[in-house]
């Protein structure tokens, strides 16, 4: 009787992919949103490329990581409405009961959350890539962007799971998601660093990591591999992971403590 | 000889090498609770929920834990579930304690909490299934243990629709399948039928009956229904206010509180109370309550005392509105437990 951790972690997460894709409407809006940041800012922004300090860039490379960090996020968001839907009709509890490993009951809704988080960012690059998108340094390139949108939905997740394990509760989890906006619009979101008006706006680009996830995936998209501005964005993820991650933990560990 | 000597030997190391195994088939788990001196205070608000409760429930018994709401029961079953941790005392649930051993606790038992809830986006089918695999089942055996728990709790007819178009009754039958789906020796089950209709709590009431005649299942059920207490279990433990303030058999129960019962009901609420303060001063003041309008007052011999009572009041010129003798129900007993217990506090106070 009773399983390994492995095989508890397969069912649950199984489980949780079965929710989600019973629940459209769990991904299709932020799938929407992605793609419609994708066309639209493509279609009335992509003139300012024109501008120097652009040097040339195809604005499509240049937006694309919005709309796949927009993704991301969404994607990983639904880690943590996953959990908070269980914890409120009380299928976290059953599973609590039963001989379940803890770590799988936690695990399971991430897992999802992830699986999530990469087919739509899959999508994107695909629509992107049907709107004629160039990649200068090949298939590795989209590999790297791939990973670095994981990195980032990674953090993301450990972020929202964290809320939802804390809280236990659907609303706060809910707001707790409109970190996205600053997150996604405090940045390099239009326009390069050097075209940014507004000081205050300037300072928040720059504490935001979005803007140096932005930047490496720009760089490998548009300018090639150029070691240093690609770090800036793993960092920033190694940084970011390891708070939420262990933000997600304790959150976890009190939740599925007896105390 | 010396071959035999080989062989006897060869003989008891591949039996000792066997007994870890041969034990493990044979022992039968005991479907025993033991709780000793158990206490739970939370944090928060520093409320005292369980304040040291301890009682037995027999491998094979049927028990009810009976009180009003915020009595102290579903923190209590929460504590022998292994979902929270006590703060004092001892629980052992199936031979194995509910805090060094939750893991071992969780393989035997089976439990429905009124905070467990289904997923409402899987089917029946496959909720039951999916229990059965973290429970260790193959793909196979989980299958055919849930088409025959889907049988008993007859779901057959709705195992392929989303649990989220079920009733709240067939909710409640397929929590009672998913309780069963390891064969648990111990079913903890906190208060299975409130809110449900007497169709739906009679088919509850009677698979209850059943687990626990034909399988020998021990069954902890916590209600707040005395009737449903009354016809269900061997024995009954009282519980107000964190404490258990009395256990026994119904009959022995009833028994404590006197053999019948007299209702006295007055039109003003000014002669309710002077009745209430008459009557106590003439006879056992604990066998006099007065409660949503009605004075109860238990008697040795309903139908001599009745006339002596009403005498007594027109005595005083307190006009009776209606009186009713009967044999007093799980109900009256557990009003009167209980009011004897505020009355005890009230005097603790006014100290």
């Amino acid at each position: 009787m009773g399983n390994s951790v492995w095989k508890d972690t397969w069912l649950i997460t199984l489980r949780s992919v079965k929710t989600t894709l019973r629940n459209p409407f769990s991904f299709i809006p932020n799938l929407m949103i992605s793609a419609f940041f994708l066309l639209v800012y493509e279609g009335g922004l992509s003139g300012i490329s024109q501008l120097p300090m652009f040097e040339g860039a195809n604005y499509l490379a240049f937006i694309l990581p919005v709309s796949i960090v927009s993704a991301a996020i969404g994607g990983a968001g639904g880690a943590g409405q996953g959990i908070v839907k269980d914890i409120e009709n009380g299928f976290f509890s059953r599973l609590l009961l039963t001989p379940a490993s803890r770590l799988a009951i936690v695990l399971g809704p991430i897992i999802a959350g992830m699986l999530q988080l990469f087919i739509q960012t899959l999508l994107i690059i695909g629509i992107a890539f049907l709107l004629g998108l160039e990649v200068e340094t090949g298939f590795g390139g989209i590999l790297f962007v791939l990973l670095i949108a994981i990195g980032w939905g990674l953090a993301f997740a450990g972020y929202s799971a964290g809320v939802a394990l804390r809280t236990k509760n659907a609303q706060a989890a809910q707001a707790g998601t409109f970190i996205f906006f600053p997150l996604i619009f405090l940045s390099t979101t239009f326009v390069p660093y050097e075209l940014i008006e507004a000081q205050w706006l300037k300072v928040a680009a720059t504490i935001n990591p979005t803007t140096y996830i932005f930047e490496s995936m720009r760089t490998v998209l548009i300018d090639g591999w150029i070691f240093w501005d690609l770090m800036q964005g793993v960092i920033a993820i190694v940084i970011a992971c390891t708070i939420t991650i262990t933000f997600a933990a304790i959150s976890a560990k009190k939740a599925v403590s007896r105390g | 000889m010396k071959f035999q000597v080989k062989f006897v030997i060869f003989k008891i190391s591949i039996f000792l090498t066997l007994v870890p195994k041969i034990l493990v088939g044979v022992i039968v788990v005991n479907g025993k609770i033991e709780v000793e001196h158990l206490s739970k205070t939370f944090k928060k608000g520093n409320v005292q929920a369980v304040k040291d409760v301890s009682f037995t429930v027999e491998d094979g018994e049927f028990f009810a834990f009976l009180g009003p709401n915020g009595a102290g029961k579903s923190t209590t079953v929460q504590i022998l579930t292994t979902l929270i941790n006590a703060t004092g005392g001892k629980a052992t649930v199936a031979g194995h304690d509910v805090i060094r051993e939750p893991e071992k606790v969780r393989r035997y038992i089976g439990v429905a909490l009124q905070e467990t809830g289904v997923d409402p986006d899987l089917t029946g089918r496959e909720l039951i299934e999916l229990q059965a695999s973290i429970f260790g089942f193959s793909k196979v055996d989980a299958k055919t243990r849930a088409e025959e728990l889907l049988n008993i709790v007859q779901l057959t007819d709705s195992a392929e629709r989303r649990i989220g178009n079920y009733s709240g009754g067939m909710r409640r039958r397929l929590d009672l399948a998913l309780t069963l789906v390891n064969e648990p020796k111990i079913l903890f089950l906190d208060e299975p039928t409130t809110g449900l209709d007497p169709s739906n709590r009679m088919a509850i009431w009677k698979e209850l009956r059943r687990l626990n005649e034909e399988n020998g299942t021990t069954i902890f059920l916590t209600t707040q229904y005395l009737e449903e207490a009354d016809s269900l279990a061997h024995r009954i433990s009282i519980i107000n206010d964190g404490e258990i303030v009395a256990t026994g058999t119904p009959r022995e129960l009833k028994a404590q509180i006197g053999n019948d019962l007299i209702a006295l009901t007055f039109s003003t609420k000014e002669e309710e109370e002077k009745a209430e303060r008459i009557l106590k001063e003439h006879m056992n003041s604990g066998d006099v309550i007065l409660q949503n309008r009605k004075l109860t007052v238990y008697v040795e011999d309903g139908t001599k005392q009745l006339l002596e009572l009403v005498r007594l009041l027109d005595q005083e010129n307190i006009e009776v509105a209606t009186v009713n003798l009967s044999s007093p129900t799980l109900d009256d007993i557990f009003l009167k437990i209980t009011s004897e217990q505020v009355e005890k506090e009230g005097e603790v106070h006014g100290e």
